[in-house]
């Protein structure tokens, strides 16, 4: 079972992909009303904390997806990192192109991926690997070091993954302040541990607990 | 292999004792071999709601061993293959029951010769009640549409996992350090992440495995007593809760209205579903057995039961 902080704004707000401004609408009330501290079923379930967590996280999904250009934004997202079919998204627009550049993705991740698995083989990728994921802490470094170990070049990162190199340079910089929204950074590092062949919930986990370290440390540094 | 069905819910009054009896009626009606066992121990009164008197043989019989197998612990009711387990001519301590008694039990029920096997537990959220909840991992749980009893609800799914993950260290060879945090359950504000998130916090070594053993649960939920005036997407939304912010997955299986008749039909010790069967609540109970076993109700039984 998926934890909320998992699901995506649609499957948050409970609606399809294609839903109708009416229908987000609809949807968002009932999700408002579901949460609200009010309610007959969760009154007794979440804390103060907690509860405006959620109502934060759907009031996000909502003005994203009401507005036509974040929402496009947040599709290309999910396509990116596969949590949506390109296709979906696309259905307006010229088909064509779509077509190409999912097709190009398929062919680049392919040869990457079976380049990505031999070298995968060898003990001491495989030694570094369960190093790294073993210390439940990971840096953007752990990564970059990780990455080159595979012979992976950060342009090829780039057109496999559809995530911008700026965005990956952060993330490997462990420059906290430049990364996008929480939800991108988890779909990225999902992604990008997908292509290395690491397991994607232990980076993560290990990603965010040194994003949350360094908060401690810096509490004074907010964008 | 019978089908097993845990009754449950924390709350004392939702009507348990109820739906057990009229589920099992129904059930067997429909050419199903029942049997619904009395596990609200110290205080079992299931016979009644059958319109029978307290029955000699019993879970007693099987404890005290006068008799060997369960399966002869089940006296037949007036009701056409609907057989009933009771416990209450167990003796005065039952409600604490011996451990190994209550392991004995676990295991014959699991072993009985039957299709569906309905148990009917009590209220609270103690170790028996629990355990027997663990019989199965289709647990049944039975509300009300009231805030006090959602949230024993809650409680009642938290409990479980709690026990079941106590279950499973015990079983499993985990750190010596994850034994010892069992004091951090007893804090009483626990959410239900928490509970998971302890362990892990712990050893997050253990979290696919355990994450796995909680998915396996199929719970399902009744919503009894319900009234015409209030939110009927209610069920619809525990489910959706459910499924969110647990790790099992939570099937609804419907709203029971409330009908005055049901406490009249307890009073006279008859059958509610027998005495009147063209309810909307009869109706209301005919769809959840429906939903729980798959089965079609053969439309000439409908007049009867």
């Amino acid at each position: 079972m998926k934890k909320f902080d998992e699901l995506n704004y649609y499957e948050i707000l409970k609606i399809p992909t294609d839903s109708s401004y009416f229908e987000i609408k609809r949807a968002y009330k009932e999700a408002l009303s579901l949460y609200d501290e009010d309610s007959i079923i969760t009154y007794s379930l979440f804390s103060r904390n907690e509860r405006d967590e959620i109502l934060k996280k759907i009031k996000e999904a909502f003005s994203t997806l009401i507005d036509e250009n974040k929402k496009a934004a947040y599709d290309q997202m999910l396509i990116d990192s596969g949590q949506m079919k390109a296709s979906i998204s696309f259905g307006e627009k010229p088909y064509s192109s779509a077509l190409r550049s999912s097709d190009r993705t398929i062919v680049d991740e392919s040869h990457l991926h079976s380049r990505v698995k031999e070298k995968f083989s060898a003990e001491d990728i495989q030694n570094l690997s369960k190093e790294m994921l073993s210390k439940g802490l990971l840096s953007g470094s752990d990564l970059k070091k990780f990455r080159e170990a595979l012979g992976v070049d950060i342009r090829e990162m780039h057109s496999a993954t559809k995530i911008s190199v700026s965005v990956l340079n952060a993330i490997e910089e462990d420059r906290f302040d430049r990364l996008p929204p929480v939800i991108y950074v988890k779909n990225f590092l999902k992604t990008y541990a997908k292509i290395l062949q690491l397991d994607p919930q232990k980076v993560v986990n290990g990603y965010f607990k040194t994003i949350s370290l360094s908060h401690h440390t810096e509490d004074s540094n907010s964008n | 292999m019978a089908k097993i069905y845990p009754i449950g819910g924390g709350k004392g009054g939702v009507g348990k004792s109820f739906i057990t009896a009229s589920l099992g009626a129904l059930i067997a009606k429909w050419g199903n071999k029942v049997v619904i066992i009395d596990l609200d121990l110290g205080a079992s009164n299931l016979h009644t709601l059958l319109g029978m008197k307290s029955p000699k043989i019993g879970l007693n019989s099987f404890l005290n061993k006068t008799i060997q197998n369960l399966e002869n612990a089940a006296v037949p009711t007036s009701i056409p293959n609907l057989f009933l387990i009771s416990s209450f001519h167990c003796y005065m301590e039952i409600a604490n029951l011996f451990y190994a008694h209550k392991l004995k039990i676990i295991d014959a029920i699991r072993k009985l010769p039957f299709d569906y096997v309905f148990l009917d537990l009590g209220p609270g959220t103690n170790f028996n009640t629990l355990d027997f909840f663990l019989t199965s991992k289709e647990g049944i749980l039975i509300c009300t549409p009231e805030p006090t009893s959602i949230e024993n609800s809650f409680r009642f799914i938290k409990t479980v996992y709690y026990r079941k993950l106590k279950q499973l260290i015990k079983k499993h060879t985990f750190d010596l350090l994850l034994k010892n945090i069992s004091e951090d359950f007893n804090n009483p504000g626990l959410k239900p992440p928490d509970i998971l998130e302890i362990v892990l916090k712990h050893d997050s070594e253990k979290e696919p495995f355990l994450r796995s053993q909680l998915s396996k649960f199929k719970f399902k939920f009744i919503f009894n007593q319900f009234r015409k005036n209030l939110d009927a997407s209610l069920g619809d939304q525990f489910e959706n809760i459910c499924n969110r912010h647990f790790y099992s997955m939570f099937q609804f299986l419907g709203y029971v209205n409330y009908d005055g008749r049901i406490q009249d039909a307890i009073f006279s010790k008859t059958l509610y579903v027998h005495r009147y069967p063209h309810t909307q609540s009869a109706a209301d109970l005919k769809n959840i057995a429906a939903k729980i076993t798959k089965i079609i109700p053969p439309p000439s039984l409908t007049d009867e039961v």
